[in-house]
Order: structure tokens, then C-alpha cells, then sequence
């Protein structure tokens, strides 16, 4: 699929017409920086963070998922189905953050008709990192700032205009009717890729990671590292890889819904067993297995490491945890 | 939806076994004509009324509650009321604060003679909250 | 010698003359401009202790952590010692294992600006200490746009303020920070974590949110030192501190109650007055 050039307003424009048609949602500006709303018109939209406070996964993988209605008489009634939507504005490490949850959920033998049918419906359209935070490393993690992973088209702002790489025919679509980009585009957005990259210094061995973490599981590390954590769920709930949840029933007036809801691995109700039995009562315990996942669990499971390197657990974390430090404590660990 | 006018709000009465619950008993044995807008739970002691269960009567569609308990110094249990009351005191505050109407949920003293007192205040309270309406602001709506 | 090389200097000497186990203070912040805790069990890991105040956290949460590990040192500012009061009433910390390195506190900083706890602070010095590193610091004015606030929205109509409340808290996430980091929440089993009865939905929706918010401000009535942590540890920014600033308040004006600032004064939801005000009771 050839890249594509667009102007500022011609991207006006597009959004202009798919607020119209389908469900837009947008990063928008609100008192703790930006955050994911439904819009109505391009100019809502404000792509000055460098991230939303949020993750994008919610729109794949929501907060409350409902899975059954129940009427007064107890007769289960299907949900309606997912709304056909569009994302713009999400940035790479979300959009491989919901690669991740796609992949780990459409596996072979198992896969979540949930997850599959939402992200089916959704159009997602990123536009690339060109200024970053110092807790962005998603470089360390297999990610770039102008990666398309998990997008449908990838745009890159280059002033005036922007460069629109189309990952899938969804993302092709949008664009088919536009002008093909120029060497001088692609020259921009290379240029501009390799400025961005030069920022993010902080790196992750993820494939030392692997073979060391199994050979850790009993180690003191993990004790000394829990301490400062208060296990609460902040890092994993904002999280775009974090995809664990629990099901609910709730009834109330006579109607019943049964939900599935986000949880956290922090939480001591997570592991609790229904005899009682809880076997990571131990806050280190959960700690570890918060880690584990990210870079072996996972990797066994869905040959990912589920970590996007976005930077949300650092800068939500209330006792001011950096899981880059964590990791290099794990590695220097004996 | 029911309009203003045929609105018949359900309230939960939170009543203390030992003064209020026999204060209602009273009005019932003199044959005391009260509105039927009342759910009676019976409580050990004002005490052992948990803000939670006021905001749950509220969270499951309840329009008012009524916790009622032994005037003070009166307690069966010689201070449940007056533990209670503190407490009351700071739910009160934090709930007209949240903008829950003042009126929603209502605290009284009401002792095991006092059966004449309770029709009354029943009375008073189920005109108060069929004056607000039906409750819509703590009600707890499904996703 | 400043405050800081004070501080590294007492952490120091208790640890080697093995007065301590711990000494529990801020270390360095990190990329996202927070200190996480330090924790130095030895003389050099003390030498990383700092007494500027960008530690968002209360210190009196980790006493609690590791209270079991012997006599442990602990930087205290204002509120972190107005917490370790509270838990000293409460029996969940005991005196003689705590030495208390208190120091007077000019506000946590966070995006550039006081901390909206800190920028009302009525009690930056300890009010509890073996030691005062420093000289105590005056209190500051309270920063008239906070006040201000608070004002305009308790002359709001109810449906206004619970307009304004539900916008704020249908944004919560219930990742449970604003628990996890508050030193005087420390229940085994929290009301929302019941689940032989459930007692609070899982789903999301305003009024369990909501419920959660009331329940929790309640339960700290007469206990919260307003230090601000879950203020600032709400990863979703929800205004806290309005909540507890009122409730506080209410204690304050009730019950002539200012927690954690007595120790020989008892929580005030846990005792009462014969003559308490009753105005809203019929």
C-alpha cells in the first residue's frame, strides 16, 4: 500500500464526515491533559500531549463489558452489539498495546468473540510520536515512534501536511482518493523518525528478561522491590496491555446484568481462591507476578512481551515506581 | 414513570427494637393512621445503622429513609445513639454536600411511648419526600 | 549544615549504632518527578536520603508495612506525623518501635505547583518527634483560590453540586490508589473488596462510584490528616480533597476534633459529647 500525503484541512475534512457517520473518538483536552472522548467535529480534537492519561485499549478490551442481560423472568437477552467506530489520534505503543490484546485473545483454540467482534468494528488511525516524554521508552520494548503495529493507517505530521501510511484496506480506504507521497515526504518522516528516536534513551533487555525471570521466582529481589509498591491497580488498569477481568452478576430492581470487568493482578480479591485460600496474599507476591507477565508469562503465552514501553505506569505509579529500574534491579539480580 | 401527583414514594424506616420499633407498634395498636409509604427494617440500635445501608436503600431505588432510634441517654445499650449521632451528624453534612436533597434521608428520636410521634412523623416525612420527587441522583442504574 | 546533610547525618548515626532497623525517608525523584520511598538499612544506602519535599507519599503508610521488622526510624512532616498519631490511638503502631526524625515541611510540589492539600496547610511542622531536624517553618497562607472554591460550591443549588461531583466521579477508574496509599485505611478486608455478601457493585457505574466515595470519605471522618496522597495518586486527577477538606471540616466545627494532633485526644467518631449538636435530628 502506497503512502499517501494529506493536508491539514483535507484531515479536517475526513473527520468532519466520519463524526457524521459513524462513533469518532478523539484525544480532547481536559484538566489532567487529554482524554478520550467522543467528538463531534475536528476541531475538538488536541493532539498536544504526548499521550492520553488513559490508554486506548478500553475501546477493544471496555472497563465493563456487558455479556447477558437477564430479563424479570430470568430469560437471558443478547447485548446489542458493538457500534462500528473510528479511533483517531491513537499513538503507536496504544496501537501495539491493542495489537497485544487482539493477539493474546484471538489465539487459536481460544478466542474471545468479544474482543474479535469490537475490534473488528473499530477503525484505528494513529499519528506518530514527534515529541516524547521522559518516561516514553518504547524503543527498549520493540515499539517506535513511528510504528504501525496494530493500526489500520499511520499518520505522520509534517507541518502543513501530513504523511498517511495505510496499514490495512480499512486504513486504505480512507485514503485511496489522496495524491502519493513524494521522496521529500518520505525523506521528512524518516528524518523526523530518527530525531524522536534519539530522544528515548532508556533501554529494556526483554530477551535477557526472558531467560532470567523464570530462575528468579523464588528470589529476595522481589521483596525488596514490593516495599515502596502499595499495590494499588493504577499501573495495570492504565495499562494498554494489562488484560486481565473479572465476571460479574449484578441484580438490582429485577434485572440482571452479567458484566465482565477490568482487575488487577495488585488487588488481593484477584487470586483469592473461593475456598478462602489465597496464594499470593503476599504483596511481593503480587508484585512479581505483575512483572512475570509482562515480560515472561506473556511471552510464553502469546509470544509478546506486554509491555509498550508508553510510560502510564511510571507517571500514575503514587509511590513514584519506574518499572525501567525495576527491570534493571531484576537483571542485576542474583 | 409515575407523575408528581400519583407518586407514592417507598421509604426504608431503619427503627431501633427497643424505642422506635415499639413506638410503631404503639401507633398500630391505637389504630393510628400513617401513609403506607414505609419498609420497616428492624435494628438492634441506632448504632448498628451503617451509613452504607442508607446509601444502599438509596443505591436499590429506595425515594427515602427514615433511622430512627431512643431519645438520648434513653439507649438500651446506654450510648448506641449517641456514638450514632456523631456519625449521623457527618453523613448528613456530606450528603446535603454531594447535593443529595435535604429531606432524602431523615434522622428522628422516637421512644416506645411515643406512638402518636410516629404516625406523625411518618406522616411528615413521606409529604417531604413526595415534595422532592422520586429519588434519582444515588439510584444505582445498570450498564 | 543544611537539612538535608542533618538528615543523612542522624540516619547515619542510628543505624550504625544499630538504634534502628530502618530509617524510612525520601529518596531522589524519578522521570515522573515523584521520590519514591527510600528505605536505608545501612549507613550508605542513608546517604541517598533527601529532605526536599517532592514525596507524595505519607511516610506513616509504611510504618505499617513493616511494623514487624523491630524499631524503625522515620522522616515525619506535618502529616506524616498527624497519621502516625492516628495510628498510635488506633494501637496499630507502637511508640517505643518508632523513632521519629521530625522536620518541617514547605509542601509537595507536583506539575510545578503546591500540592492543592499543601496549599492550605494548617500544620506543616510534626506534631510528634524524637528529634526536629531544622528549624520548624511557618505555616503558610492558605491559598485564597482554594478557599474561594470551596465556597462557591457549597453555595451551589444540590442539583448543581451533584451535577459537578458526578462529572468528576463517573471518571473514576477504581483502582483503588486513593485507598492504597492513605496510611489510615487499612481495614484487612475493605467494604468494596466483601464479596461473601457483596456489598458494593463491580460494574461500572455512578452511583456504586459514588457510594465508594461517600463511604470512604466517612470512614475517615475524625481520622484524615489531610496530607493530600490520594489527591495526588489519583491517576485520573478526581478533586479529592474537596471531599476531605469537608469532611474535616465538619469534624472540626462539630466536634472541636482536629485529627492526629493530639495523641491523648480519641479519634472523634469513636467517643461522643451527651450534648452533641442535634439540630438535624427530629
Amino acid at each position: 500500500m502506497k503512502p499517501r500525503i494529506i493536508t491539514r484541512k483535507q484531515l479536517s475534512e475526513l473527520l468532519d464526515r466520519l463524526a457524521q457517520e459513524v462513533c469518532l473518538y478523539a484525544p480532547v483536552r481536559d484538566r489532567t491533559g487529554t482524554s478520550w472522548a467522543k467528538i463531534s467535529r475536528a476541531d475538538e480534537v488536541c493532539l498536544e500531549a504526548v499521550n492520553t492519561v488513559e490508554p486506548a485499549k478500553g475501546f477493544v478490551f471496555p472497563r465493563c463489558e456487558v455479556l447477558l442481560r437477564f430479563d424479570p423472568q430470568g430469560n437471558p437477552v443478547e447485548p446489542e452489539p458493538p457500534p462500528e467506530q473510528v479511533v483517531f489520534g491513537i499513538r503507536p505503543c496504544d496501537a501495539r498495546g491493542i495489537a497485544f490484546l487482539v493477539k493474546f485473545y484471538t489465539q487459536e483454540g481460544r478466542t474471545d468473540p468479544y474482543v474479535k467482534a469490537r475490534r473488528q468494528k473499530t477503525t484505528l488511525i494513529g499519528v506518530a510520536c514527534s515529541r516524547t516524554a521522559p518516561t516514553c521508552f518504547c524503543l527498549g520494548v520493540g515499539g517506535s515512534p513511528q510504528g504501525s503495529e496494530g493500526l489500520d493507517l499511520l499518520l505522520v505530521d509534517l507541518g502543513d501536511e501530513l504523511l498517511a501510511e495505510p496499514v490495512t484496506d480499512k486504513g486504505e480506504k480512507l485514503v485511496a482518493d489522496l495524491p502519493a507521497a513524494g521522496e521529500k515526504h518520505l525523506t521528512a518522516a524518516a528524518e523526523q523518525k530518527k530525531k524522536v528516536e534519539a530522544e528515548i534513551s532508556l533501554r529494556i533487555d526483554t530477551g535477557r528478561l526472558r531467560e532470567l525471570l523464570p530462575g528468579l521466582y523464588e528470589s529476595g529481589v522481589w521483596q525488596a522491590l514490593a516495599l515502596t509498591c502499595v499495590n494499588c491497580g493504577a499501573c495495570t488498569f492504565l495499562c494498554p496491555t494489562c488484560h486481565c477481568f473479572d465476571v460479574t452478576d449484578e441484580t438490582i430492581r429485577g434485572r440482571t446484568v452479567r458484566c465482565r470487568v477490568w482487575d488487577s493482578c495488585q488487588f488481593t480479591l484477584y487470586s483469592r481462591h473461593a475456598s478462602g485460600h489465597n496464594p499470593r496474599l503476599d504483596p511481593a507476591s503480587r508484585y512479581r507476578n505483575r512483572i512475570m507477565d509482562k515480560f515472561y508469562y506473556t511471552v510464553e503465552q502469546a509470544g509478546m512481551v506486554s509491555c509498550v514501553g508508553c510510560g502510564r505506569c511510571i507517571i500514575s505509579c503514587p509511590a513514584g515506581i519506574d518499572i525501567r529500574q525495576t527491570v534493571r534491579k531484576v537483571q542485576d539480580a542474583k | 414513570m409515575p407523575d408528581a401527583e400519583n407518586f407514592e414514594p417507598k421509604i426504608v424506616a431503619f427503627l431501633c427494637n427497643w424505642c422506635s420499633y415499639a413506638g410503631a407498634d404503639l401507633a398500630g395498636i391505637s389504630r393510628l393512621h400513617y401513609p403506607p409509604s414505609i419498609r420497616v427494617i428492624r435494628v438492634p440500635c441506632s448504632g448498628r445503622v451503617d451509613p452504607f445501608f442508607i446509601l444502599q436503600a438509596l443505591q436499590q431505588g429506595a425515594d427515602g429513609v427514615l433511622v430512627s432510634g431512643c431519645h438520648p441517654g434513653d439507649c438500651h445499650y446506654l450510648t448506641g445513639n449517641f456514638v450514632a449521632r456523631r456519625r449521623f451528624a457527618v453523613l448528613n453534612d456530606l450528603l446535603q454536600f454531594c447535593g443529595i436533597e435535604p429531606g432524602r434521608v431523615t434522622f428522628a428520636w422516637v421512644s416506645a411511648s411515643e406512638g402518636e410521634r410516629f404516625a406523625k412523623l411518618v406522616t411528615e416525612v413521606t409529604e417531604k419526600v413526595k415534595k422532592l420527587g422520586p429519588n434519582r441522583k444515588l439510584k444505582k442504574e445498570l450498564p | 549544615m543544611d537539612r538535608s546533610e542533618k538528615l543523612r547525618q542522624r540516619a547515619r548515626e542510628l543505624l550504625e549504632k544499630k538504634e534502628v532497623v530502618m530509617v524510612i525517608g525520601f529518596g531522589p525523584p524519578s522521570d515522573s518527578g515523584i521520590s519514591p520511598v527510600l528505605f536505608a538499612t545501612t549507613p550508605e544506602e542513608a546517604e541517598n536520603l533527601t529532605a526536599s519535599t517532592s514525596c507524595a507519599q505519607n511516610l506513616a503508610n509504611y510504618l505499617l508495612k513493616v511494623r514487624d521488622r523491630g524499631r524503625v526510624a522515620v522522616v515525619a512532616r506535618g502529616c506524616d506525623a498527624r497519621s502516625i498519631t492516628v495510628l498510635l490511638q488506633e494501637n496499630q503502631l507502637k511508640r517505643e518501635n518508632l523513632h521519629i526524625l521530625g522536620i518541617g515541611c514547605e509542601g509537595v510540589i507536583e506539575n510545578g505547583r503546591k500540592s492543592t492539600a499543601c496549599a492550605v496547610c494548617r500544620h506543616p511542622n510534626p506534631t510528634i518527634y524524637d528529634e526536629l531536624i531544622g528549624e520548624p517553618v511557618p505555616a503558610p497562607e492558605p491559598d485564597p483560590e482554594i478557599l474561594k472554591a470551596d465556597q462557591e460550591f457549597e453555595q451551589l443549588s444540590p442539583d448543581e453540586r451533584w451535577e459537578r461531583l458526578s462529572a468528576e466521579l463517573d471518571r473514576c477508574i477504581r483502582c483503588y490508589a486513593c485507598r492504597q496509599v492513605c496510611p489510615n485505611c487499612y481495614c484487612p478486608v475493605c467494604f468494596v473488596d466483601a464479596s461473601m455478601p457483596q456489598l458494593l457493585g463491580r460494574t461500572h457505574n455512578l452511583s456504586d462510584n459514588m457510594v465508594y466515595h461517600i463511604i470512604r470519605a466517612l470512614h475517615m471522618a475524625g481520622r484524615c490528616v489531610e496530607c493530600g496522597a490520594c489527591h495526588r495518586a489519583c491517576p485520573v486527577g478526581i478533586d479529592l480533597m474537596r471531599f476531605n477538606r469537608r469532611v474535616a471540616k465538619t469534624v472540626r466545627e462539630r466536634f472541636g476534633c482536629d485529627a492526629g494532633t493530639d495523641l491523648n485526644q480519641a479519634p472523634a467518631l469513636t467517643g461522643f459529647k451527651p450534648d452533641d449538636p442535634q439540630e438535624f435530628i427530629q
